[in-house]
């Protein structure tokens, strides 16, 4: 980037604390760079004083804006197949075959792991029902055996529509069986749960599994839906509302580590990773409160589930430093 | 800076009045046909990075916030004339205060004085026809920043165009909590009935002095009402006397009047004691509406820079939704239109294609509607 010389001058102005220029000389500087005339009057006046040349513009800028969009186009398409076949790559170099020790394999590296791993998935097909269900249990599932591969021991799984919540016992009996594919007869202990709703710990499974299964680890999976985010902040909103008018509590007390508590103790706390496995980032409603601080990954372009994705997430969250504001 | 060490000849080629005149010409061109598709209408940007860009081009931290501010303002031109309405920038998080107080006092220093300037071009801001909002816990700053803020915040207040909102101490935790708090205390206030010009005592009164006229009609005998006691005893009859016989004199009235209010009050106090709003009509809404961003248009698009994927307590409310956010590796200084113009692009590209799938099922459906 090369400075003009009125950037050098302006520079020269707040090396002085704003005492070189006198606000008229400041003035004069920007002049040129100010749209011609109040935007609110151009639109009124322009096309009445000079109808041709403003339709000629607007022209030019459409017939501007039609090539850029085209170029851009194009280069999108190139982009999104260049990161197709790079994922394609990536999905056969990394493969997971089912087995835990080659995941604990790519990850032995690794310097740091998240505590609490937060996916959104997506319900595609929904005129299809019973199928995209399907999928959408057998990702989860999937997912979930990663994470007890790799150590993970909550994993929050985020969908909008909430399905996964009202098939709670279906699910859990899908991510048992993915873990017993994994695993072997001896899996983690699995307590699946959503805010508001009791959790199934091992769900239907017998007695001596349950024991068999606690040095392999143990991963809580909670389920997540739209009603948890904005909704639950009003619900406490209301309930405080109560107490207040019935001056159990003073607006005053309403502090945000009440707020916090709060909301940690009815959904969850702060996830620290939160993996999306869409081209865009959307977050589609997840919970606001517990997004603050947490670490965003996404593959450009890239929409589906792969375990190549989920590791790149780790290592991408391993390479990420945390400053805290500092 | 490595791009300060460009070779003489280019730099006084790019210097050069033709060369200068192209650029901006340029740049004009390409703002001009940006205008023609859908542009977002609040933007809202995370200015990270002025720190590693300082320290990666050996210049002190100071230095980098004031070219962070040069960049913010070469990329408001860039909006506003594009046609986006607001742009929300995060300028110091409460979190900031941990810094070191040679910083954070550099730092409140440079937003007086670019303030301060600000109020001095007040007709310039006109042309732009843009308002400066400062969002934020204002108790945390001191006195001379403040009152630069409320100057130029007054000063610019007229404008309708656009606004430049500046989050300065804030954090999303914090808005999100002071929302709840002023709902639960707007809800908390009991309602207050409106004084209405009928009173139900009044009422009853009519009504049972209707009566009591019906019966002396019949009777033509002056009622004393024998059942009622206490102190309703002669409200009741002087209600009723007033109901029979219209020219009765003045001091009488004022004291049927007086004892009418009296009963007002009392009436008006049980009352308070029990009415709140009901906390169920609490929404998404109405905490939306307690917001710092009450009443702009939602946020369409949220860009941070320096590579960092984290939202850091930044717009956390507006932003979970339907908010495209963007995570740029470009450090906040060297931000400008040629690294925004690639996310805008793809922003309208998206949203045009958002447009033909929702028009797709549409036209389809209308098919059938048609040939059915």
């Amino acid at each position: 980037m090369v400075f003009s010389k009125e950037t050098q001058i302006y520079r020269q102005d707040v090396r002085q604390q704003g005492t070189f220029l006198t606000p008229k000389q400041r003035e004069d500087l920007v002049k040129p760079y100010m749209p011609k005339s109040p935007p609110m009057a151009a639109v009124a006046q322009k096309p009445m004083s000079q109808p041709v040349r403003s339709f000629a513009r607007n022209s030019l800028h459409l017939l501007v804006f039609t090539i850029i969009h085209a170029i851009f186009s194009v280069y999108i398409r190139i982009r999104q197949t260049y990161h197709i076949v790079l994922d394609r790559i990536f999905a056969i170099l990394y493969y997971h075959h089912r087995a835990p020790e080659l995941i604990r394999q790519d990850v032995k590296k690794l310097s740091r792991l998240p505590e609490h791993l937060s996916i959104i998935l997506e319900l595609k097909g929904e005129e299809r029902g019973a199928a995209g269900l399907g999928a959408l249990m057998d990702e989860a599932a999937e997912i979930s055996a990663w994470c007890a591969c790799v150590g993970i021991t909550t994993l929050s799984v985020y969908e909008k529509t909430g399905i996964l919540k009202a098939y709670l016992p279906n699910t859990h009996r899908a991510v048992t069986s993915k873990l017993h594919a994994y695993f072997g007869r001896r899996i983690p202990s699995l307590q699946i749960g959503a805010p508001h709703i009791p959790s199934l710990l091992n769900g239907g499974s017998s007695e001596e599994l349950d024991q068999l299964a606690s040095p392999q680890g143990h991963l809580s999976i909670l389920l997540l839906s739209a009603d948890d985010g904005r909704s639950t902040l009003v619900d406490l909103t209301k309930t405080l509302t109560e107490m207040s008018q019935r001056k159990k509590i003073s607006p005053s007390d309403i502090s945000l580590d009440l707020v916090h508590a709060e909301i940690t103790d009815s959904v969850m706390g702060e996830p620290d990773l939160l993996v999306l496995f869409a081209p865009y980032v959307k977050l589609q409603g997840y919970p606001p409160w517990q997004v603050r601080l947490t670490e965003i990954f996404h593959m450009q372009d890239n929409s589906g589930v792969g375990y190549q994705v989920f590791l790149r997430a780790l290592h991408s969250y391993a390479k990420a430093q945390m400053n805290f504001g500092r | 800076m490595s791009s300060m060490h460009l070779s003489q000849v280019r730099r006084w080629l790019l210097q050069s009045p033709p060369v200068e005149w192209a650029i901006l010409q340029l740049r004009e061109l390409l703002i001009g046909a940006l205008r023609q598709g859908p542009v977002p209408q609040h933007v809202a940007f995370v200015m990270d990075g002025n720190r590693r860009f300082a320290r990666s081009h050996g210049i002190e931290t100071v230095e980098g916030h004031n070219l962070g501010f040069e960049a913010l303002a070469r990329i408001l031109e860039v909006c506003y004339k594009s046609g986006v309405k607001v742009v929300t920038v995060y300028a110091f998080s409460i979190e900031n205060f941990k810094r070191s107080k040679y910083e954070v006092d550099a730092l409140m220093d440079m937003a007086k004085v670019k303030l301060l300037q600000l109020a001095q071009h007040g007709d310039l801001l006109d042309q732009y026809g843009a308002s400066v909002r400062v969002l934020g816990r204002r108790e945390l700053l001191k006195e001379d920043v403040l009152e630069a803020i409320d100057r130029s915040v007054h000063l610019t207040k007229h404008n309708k165009g656009a606004i430049l909102n500046i989050c300065f101490p804030y954090t999303s935790h914090d808005e999100m909590t002071t929302a709840i708090r002023d709902t639960v205390i707007d809800y908390s206030a009991p309602l207050t009935s409106q004084p209405r010009s009928f009173s139900e005592s009044h009422i009853t009164h009519t009504i049972r002095a209707r009566r009591l006229s019906a019966a002396t009609a019949i009777l033509k005998v002056r009622s004393h009402s024998p059942s009622s006691g206490g102190t309703s005893d002669t409200e009741d009859s002087m209600s009723s006397s007033t109901t029979l016989h219209q020219d009765f004199p003045t001091p009488a009235t004022t004291a049927i009047e007086e004892e009418e209010e009296e009963d007002e009050v009392s009436e008006l106090k049980k009352f308070q004691r029990d009415t709140y709003p009901d906390p169920e009509t609490i929404t998404s809404e109405i905490l939306s509406d307690h917001m710092f961003t009450a009443n702009l248009p939602p946020l369409d698009l949220l860009i941070r820079t320096s590579g960092v994927e984290r939202l850091s307590d930044f717009m956390l409310w507006q932003c979970h939704e339907e908010t495209d956010i963007v995570f740029l590796k470009c450090l906040w200084p060297e931000f400008d239109l040629w690294t925004f113009l690639p996310v805008i692009l793809e922003w309208q590209w998206k949203r045009r294609k958002s447009v033909q799938r929702e028009k797709t099922p549409v036209s389809l459906s209308q098919k059938l509607v048609k040939s059915a």
